[in-house]
């Protein structure tokens, strides 16, 4: 989904040398709707192909402030069944996906993003006539384009 | 320094029973599809007394995983209205701390964002406002770019150093210049065993390649420009009054 265009250079490690610290992270999460029904405390995410499960488990910590008790992780190999014009296969690009536990009793299901939004059905009905109506009015005064300023009563 | 553990304590302490509390509420609301408003405002309700300790600032954990997804008047429209990407002059004039704080605010945006889209794929459906994760890229990489250039400031008044890694202009065994990046190793290079393996320089009897690879290059740099003339003139050839034309503009 995202691109890592930034690298960061560590040191080397050393005993007793300082924690790696990591400002800015772009690791991505995206959380995704189950396709298989998952337990009601696990929340499935599409995640950045580098992360690890303990980046998983601290990045949910420390940003979201959500409890975690378990990460399970795995790689979704992108299907390469396509063709192109050339006839060559085309890969999808794989991604790794986590089930996340979380903890404290938390359950989750992912919502509905996109539910069936109750409008006033006379008022958006009226607009549309009155806008239909008056565009195809507009129209009618313009006439055809194609007559090239020809009156309508001349022809045939 | 003891004062201030104190104060994290209990800022931690506080935070804990928020968090509690919330989870307590949210587990039966979770369970529904949508997430309720209402919830909120009884949390707020909760938070209130709270509110005489203007000094102590604790986050509420009242968002968590909901922070993934939209505000959820936004569920079901077409479009969502968003300001503009984040200008690099405006970034220029926040401190670093801001700087930091706003990656993470765009962070858990374009996480929102990702989400959004994924679920629109999904469902087949055209995703609502798709600019805005172009946006939020954007303004990342601005704060990134300005980040860097007060780091290369910095090291600049230090250090002098130009580039954050330092590096050099070298020569492998066959004669090709690369850049060779400097890094750090376990034990100097003169006890390394590795690293004394590695050839930076090439013998006498390597310059007839190094001649060859040249002459290789230069052909077929002529070849192309040859070719390049050839087809011109094809098409001069085919089209002079476009020739003429083409000339005399």
């Amino acid at each position: 989904m995202a691109a890592r265009v930034r690298r960061a250079v560590y040191p080397l490690f050393q005993p007793g040398g300082p924690q790696l610290r990591l400002f800015r992270p772009d690791f991505f999460m995206a959380a995704v709707r189950p396709g298989v029904p998952q337990p009601a405390d696990t929340a499935q995410f599409r995640v950045s192909m580098e992360m690890t499960k303990v980046d998983i488990k601290n990045y949910l910590e420390k940003i979201y402030n959500v409890p975690v008790v378990a990460v399970r992780t795995r790689i979704q190999h992108g299907a390469h069944n396509r063709r192109n014009h050339k006839n060559q296969r085309v890969k999808k690009p794989d991604y790794k996906v986590a089930y996340v536990q979380l903890g404290q009793g938390q359950t989750f299901q992912f919502p509905n993003l996109f539910p069936e939004k109750e409008q006033t059905p006379e008022a958006r009905s009226f607009d549309d006539f009155k806008n239909k109506y008056l565009e195809e009015e507009a129209q009618r005064q313009r006439g055809d384009p194609r007559r090239g300023g020809v009156p309508d009563w001349f022809g045939l | 320094m003891a004062a201030a553990m104190a104060m994290a304590a209990l800022c931690r302490r506080f935070t804990g029973t928020l968090r509690v509390s919330g989870a307590l509420q949210a587990s039966p609301a979770a369970c529904l599809p949508g997430l309720m408003p209402n919830l909120f405002q009884k949390n707020l309700a909760k938070v209130e007394p709270l509110h005489h300790l203007k000094f102590l600032h604790t986050t509420l954990s009242r968002k968590g995983l909901e922070e993934f997804f939209d505000d959820p008047q936004n569920w079901g429209e077409k479009t969502v209205k968003s300001g503009d990407a984040w200008n690099i002059k405006q970034l220029r004039g926040k401190s670093s701390e801001d700087l930091h704080k706003l990656w993470y605010v765009l962070l858990k945006e374009k996480n929102m964002l990702l989400t959004l889209e994924q679920e629109s794929k999904r469902q087949h459906r055209p995703m609502p406002s798709p600019e805005r994760l172009e946006k939020v890229e954007k303004s990342m990489k601005r704060i990134d770019l300005v980040v860097r250039e007060r780091e290369d400031a910095l090291r600049l008044l230090q250090t002098g150093q130009e580039k954050p890694v330092p590096g050099e202009w070298r020569q492998d065994f066959l004669g090709r210049t690369y850049w060779y990046t400097y890094k750090e190793w376990p034990i100097p290079w003169y006890l390394n065993k590795k690293y004394k393996k590695r050839k930076f320089f090439y013998l006498p009897h390597v310059n007839r390649f190094i001649r060859l690879r040249l002459e290789k290059h230069l052909r077929r740099r002529a070849r192309r420009q040859n070719l390049e003339k050839k087809k011109q003139k094809l098409l001069e050839k085919k089209f002079p009054h476009l020739a003429v034309k083409s000339q005399s503009q």
